[in-house]
């Protein structure tokens, strides 16, 4: 156990003592403060939310009046109308003004969007993983050691998501340290409403982020650990970077355009987006979150035990 | 030289194929403790392949490798403990320190301390440099390098594939001493590959010479520069052409060349007084006669053929 607390030690000194890693770091901070000094020069004040909020309820009823008259509306659609227009009516009923982005937790809830920079970045970090060690040659003095090769790829795999982890927290803490500056912390006690077991609920802000930052990581996992497959099957971490950051960017649009096929559901972009469980529209009819999260499991099974086995397998020609 | 009973190494039927391609063809050699062991070969006869079997970064077509008694195929951990190696270029992580580099690999093996790694600095002698980065470092300095990162955990079996490459004349004095020196008075056994003659001639005790993936022969190096055995004969002879009719008729397995009035063959040592009195007695005047050793240089050409050697 403590060997491999040691393998995982030398793969973040490996990490950390390359410029690249902090070059990244310093862009998602720059990300975060840009945001921050885009949304503070553009919001514009709008102090009667009340009215704001009914404009917002008389356009969603129109919308779903005009979905009921289609011939093939999506029962899901009008449910999620339903649940938008009846939080909103709660927000009134109870004086619970919704939170802007220029918001503390506004704000917060805004930036997480740049997980996606975050994938990015781990994205690279995962593709070198394996491959570098080839292209440098150290391959070669990294495995005639007293250890396993399943083990020092373990360690590879550990020190790749606690280097996601570690991003995904940078761009938390730093989302909420722009958003108090910028913003002030005077929302930070006020509630999230969300449309559970057919009622409106009120939960904790800190809560529906942490839950919304774990939906975002399961997208970011997924990736990485795709990244990490390439890196250890080709060896190569350019193409390892091009096809996932390719497939980051097009695999959702692929999968839109196969929705007819009843198949396309066990397409891996079909899955990622757990939030649509949650506050959005399922990308088929029928499918669950149960569903999604097996399938999810199938394809992690795959991508590990394909990684696994180049590794461990292979002659070491470099 | 020190040679206990139980090798260090044992290779048995090695072969290796890739793509159908046999490039390593049926070795077999053993390595005993306290012995520098050279491998010879021109460029592409195997010899960085056969390393690489040795620590477990190729996996054999066919055969064995054992080291203290233990398979490197089914025993990796325990066998691999054993050694300390550089396969091909000292290839080491450049954003690092050098310092940092010996760290790491410290991380992976039990019971190296901080003095230790300190010690194989001094003894490689890069105390000075030890805390830049290596991409700033020499080609000779990456060598010390790796020649550290390969005793950091004091193995019984060293490998080093053309350890000499990139080093200046005193490097390789150093090193070649320092090889020396842990293999007879500590008992490591040492396996050093080059294509380079000399260095092994001064370098190692026995030396195995290897083409196209075939073991071709193991001498020790007093046998193979052996005053007492083959020589270069030269006898400067008239008439010359019934010389070398006598001559072919008496050793018809002996290429015999002629340049002007000189006949050359090779031959051992011992017979040239019966090729002397052979020629006397046929009324061969005789002018002078030659029978040099031959040097390591010439016996691998003619082991190998020649040509193929850089
Ligand atoms: N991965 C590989 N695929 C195909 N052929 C290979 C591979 N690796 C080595 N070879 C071939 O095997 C032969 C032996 O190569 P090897 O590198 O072992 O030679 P070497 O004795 O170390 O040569 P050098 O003195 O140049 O270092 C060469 O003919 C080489 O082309
Ligand atoms: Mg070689």
């Amino acid at each position: 156990m403590s060997s491999l607390l040691k393998l995982i030690q030398n793969e973040n000194m490996k990490i950390y003592y390359r410029i690249g890693t902090w070059v990244m770091v310093i862009l998602l901070l720059i990300a975060v403060i840009g945001m921050g000094i885009f949304v503070k020069t553009t919001s514009d004040e709008n102090d009667n939310w009340q009215v704001a909020v009914q404009t917002d309820i008389k356009r969603l009823q129109a919308q779903k009046e005009k979905t009921e008259s289609f011939k093939f509306m999506n029962e899901e659609v009008l449910k999620s109308y339903d649940r938008q227009i009846e939080i909103k009516e709660y927000r009134l009923a109870n004086n619970i003004p919704p939170l802007p982005a220029d918001s503390f937790w506004g704000f917060i809830n805004e930036s997480s969007n740049l997980t996606s920079f975050v994938t990015l970045f781990t994205i690279v970090i995962a593709a070198g993983m394996v491959a570098s060690e080839f292209s440098w040659g150290t391959i070669k003095l990294l495995l005639i050691r007293p250890v396993s090769r399943s083990k020092i790829l373990l360690s590879k795999y550990l020190s790749t998501l606690l280097f996601a982890f570690s991003l995904l927290a940078v761009l938390f803490l730093s989302s909420a340290l722009t958003g108090g500056l910028l913003f002030g912390f005077d929302s930070v006690s006020q509630p999230h409403l969300t449309y559970t077991d057919g009622a409106v609920k009120e939960v904790g802000m800190l809560q529906n982020m942490i839950g919304i930052y774990g939906l975002n990581s399961v997208d970011l996992v997924i990736l990485s650990t795709f990244a990490f497959m390439m890196s250890s099957v080709f060896r190569s971490s350019s193409l390892a970077i091009g096809l996932s950051i390719f497939l980051m960017f097009i695999g959702p649009q692929i999968s839109n355009l196969l929705r007819n096929y009843e198949w396309s559901k066990y397409i891996l972009f079909a899955n990622t987006n757990l939030r649509q469980y949650i506050d959005g529209i399922p990308f088929m009819e029928g499918m669950t979150m149960t569903f999604s999260i097996s399938v999810l499991i199938g394809y992690f099974v795959i991508f590990v035990s394909l990684s696994w086995l180049a590794f461990t397998k292979r002659d070491v020609t470099a | 030289m020190m040679r206990k009973n139980e090798p260090i190494v044992q290779i048995k039927n090695l072969s290796k194929k890739i793509n159908n391609k046999t490039i390593i063809d049926d070795l077999s050699f053993e390595l005993f403790p306290g012995e520098v062991y050279g491998f010879l070969g021109p460029n592409g006869a195997g010899k960085t392949t056969t390393i690489r079997m040795m620590v477990g970064l190729m996996e054999a077509t066919k055969g064995q490798v054992f080291i203290k008694g233990q398979s490197i195929q089914k025993d990796f951990k325990n066998a691999i403990a054993e050694v300390g190696g550089i396969v091909e270029n000292p290839e080491m992580y450049k954003f690092l320190s050098g310092y940092k580099n010996l760290v790491h690999y410290s991380r992976m093996v039990k019971g190296v301390s901080k003095e230790r790694i300190d010690q194989v600095v001094q003894l490689v002698g890069l105390e000075n440099r030890i805390h830049e980065k290596v991409k700033n470092y020499s080609l000779g300095m990456r060598q010390r390098l790796g020649l550290a990162q390969a005793l950091l955990h004091s193995p019984s079996l060293l490998i080093l594939d053309e350890p000499t490459n990139g080093l200046d004349p005193s490097g390789i004095h150093e090193i070649r001493n320092y090889l020396r020196k842990i293999a007879h008075e500590d008992g490591v056994s040492v396996l050093v590959s080059s294509h380079l003659l000399s260095e092994m001639e001064m370098m190692c005790d026995r030396i195995a010479i290897i083409q196209n993936g075939k073991l071709i022969d193991v001498q020790t190096v007093d046998d193979f520069v052996g005053r007492d055995l083959q020589v270069k004969g030269r006898f400067t002879v008239v008439p010359v052409d019934k010389a070398k009719t006598i001559l072919e008729t008496a050793y018809q397995d002996k290429k015999i060349e002629v340049k002007e009035d000189i006949i050359a063959l090779d031959i051992e040592k011992e017979d040239v007084p019966a090729v002397v009195s052979l020629l006397v007695k046929n009324d061969i005047r005789i002018y002078s006669v030659q029978a040099n050793a031959m040097t390591l240089e010439e016996k691998f050409l003619e082991v190998t053929g020649g040509n193929q050697i850089v």
